[in-house]
């Protein structure tokens, strides 16, 4: 009579369970089906004595699978530093790339794979950056597109928001870049530029206009490889506004931030 | 003058000779070389793998909630676009907005309104770092086991509504289980940290968000 399969708590599990089955189409590394691996996955051996499969791409997973030396395995893609893996049995899951240190392909040339690294940096022409800084007082974000013409010319387009107690700006600018000594650990850049500064006053109570400049930017920055494709960056700009009013203004600007080369 | 110019004459003469002269002598030396100290070894050509990266990750919220300090709480649309640099750390780009509700002060003492309704609509925007903190499984019943992870974030942006721009912090912190390799289900909860000076005096605001995101890897 109270059989455990008519359980009304068994029986509630398993509608959960059905609903959830509805809901995740399909669950990764649990179904280990024995079909084909994928035709278009790049086919390599492994060369070490084994290599360690893990559920999922971080040291966290459980290692539910080893592929032995000499046996095949398929790429099939690559998310920071591992890979996902197939194996002759369609077992997939993911292994460290510095595992994958001695794969070879059919014909026995060595395969590797890439990962971003210093030579990314020094090679790369275009460079995206975000920095966080001090625009004389405010708060300031910005963010630039850079594009390096040769190792020590590079041109830049740079957009900022600085947000501070007494007035609001943003910056647009177009600036070229100098870097004397590129090879240098820490690499020292000039930067002259041009652009607009847009600053709106803050005033709650009494209605105010926007301010439009054209601005001359000079700046010093140092430049630093950090990790893989990210460089750190600190600069000093200076602003000078061509103002309509009585006097020009100048602006100095202090930031730090960082820059991914693409 | 003269012995000058004769200088000027030998050497570029002697340039010219060197010029003309080195690359084959240089080739001579290598294939006599050659007999003597080849090294017999075939050089390895170690070839890159072709293989798609799937670092980036673009989320939506699917639904959200958002606490503005003394303006009630609303629903949040918005989205993110994070981009996994290590399986330590992932940065990531977010918007959002929502409207603010009536303050206390307008509901109380009746009078007019604060704010337009313009005025009232919310936007921000930043730019965090976050820290994957306790990857692992998470087990939903005796059948399933979901990769998933914890991770705390922060950063930068900024929040603007009433005509004002405000600069930002947010710190927060979020779960993350993926039901496939490409898909995650995101819960996120931040703080949106901010001075604002709209009732006479300057006050620093927490303004609470959470919501739930289905972010798509690629």
């Amino acid at each position: 009579m109270d059989s455990p399969l008519y359980h009304p708590d068994f029986l509630a599990r398993r509608l959960l369970l059905a609903l959830v089955c509805t809901l995740l189409p399909a669950i990764g590394h649990a179904s280990g089906a024995p079909t084909a691996p994928p035709a278009d996955a790049e086919q390599v051996f492994v060369e070490s004595p084994y290599v360690n499969i893990y559920t999922g791409p971080g040291r966290g997973y459980p290692i539910f699978h080893v592929a032995e030396h000499g046996e095949p395995l398929w790429l099939l893609k690559r998310r920071t530093d591992w890979v996902k893996v197939a194996t002759r049995k369609n077992i997939r899951g993911w292994t460290r790339i510095a595992d994958l240190a001695e794969i070879r392909d059919a014909g026995g040339e060595p395969v590797r794979i890439p990962l971003p690294d210093y030579s990314d940096y020094r090679s790369q022409r275009f460079n995206l950056g975000f920095t966080y800084g001090d625009f004389e007082g405010a708060n300031a974000m910005g963010v630039s597109l850079g594009y390096r013409f040769t190792a020590n010319l590079s041109g830049e387009l740079r957009a900022t928001q600085a947000v501070g107690e007494f007035s609001d700006s943003q910056t647009y600018q177009v600036a070229v870049l100098h870097q004397p000594f590129p090879q240098w650990r820490v690499s020292p850049y000039f930067m002259l530029g041009t652009g607009i500064n847009i600053t709106s006053p803050n005033a709650t109570i009494v209605a105010t206009e926007d301010r439009q400049d054209t601005a001359m930017l000079t700046g010093f920055g140092l430049r630093t490889h950090l990790s893989r494709q990210f460089a750190l960056r600190a600069e000093v700009a200076n602003h000078y506004l061509l103002t309509s009013r009585e006097s020009n203004q100048e602006i100095y600007e202090w930031k730090l931030g960082f820059d991914v080369f693409l | 003058m003269e012995t000058g110019l004769r200088r000027l004459s030998v050497i570029a003469a002697a340039y010219l000779a060197a010029q003309v002269a080195g690359p084959a002598s240089a080739q001579q030396d290598t294939t006599v070389l050659d007999d003597i100290v080849s090294p017999g070894l075939e050089r390895r050509e170690i070839r890159e793998a072709d293989i798609d990266s799937e670092n980036f990750e673009v989320t939506a919220f699917l639904g959200g909630i958002m606490n503005v300090e003394d303006f009630g709480s609303n629903a949040v649309y918005g989205g993110a676009l994070a981009y996994h640099i290590s399986e330590d750390f992932f940065m990531e780009a977010g918007y959002g907005q929502t409207e603010l509700g009536e303050s206390s002060f307008e509901r109380l003492s009746g009078a007019a309104p604060l704010l337009t309704d313009e005025e009232r609509e919310l936007s921000y925007y930043n730019l965090s770092l976050a820290w994957n903190l306790f990857p692992g499984e998470y087990f939903a019943f005796d059948d399933w086991a979901l990769n998933g992870g914890f991770y705390l974030v922060g950063g930068i942006g900024n929040t603007s509504f009433a005509d004002e721009d405000h600069f930002t912090y947010n710190i927060g912190a979020g779960i993350r289980v993926l039901p496939t390799d490409w898909l995650s289900l995101r819960l996120d909860v931040r703080d949106h940290i901010f001075e604002h000076e709209l009732f006479g005096e300057a006050q620093v605001t927490n303004n609470l968000s959470a919501q739930l995101g289905l972010s798509v890897y690629f």
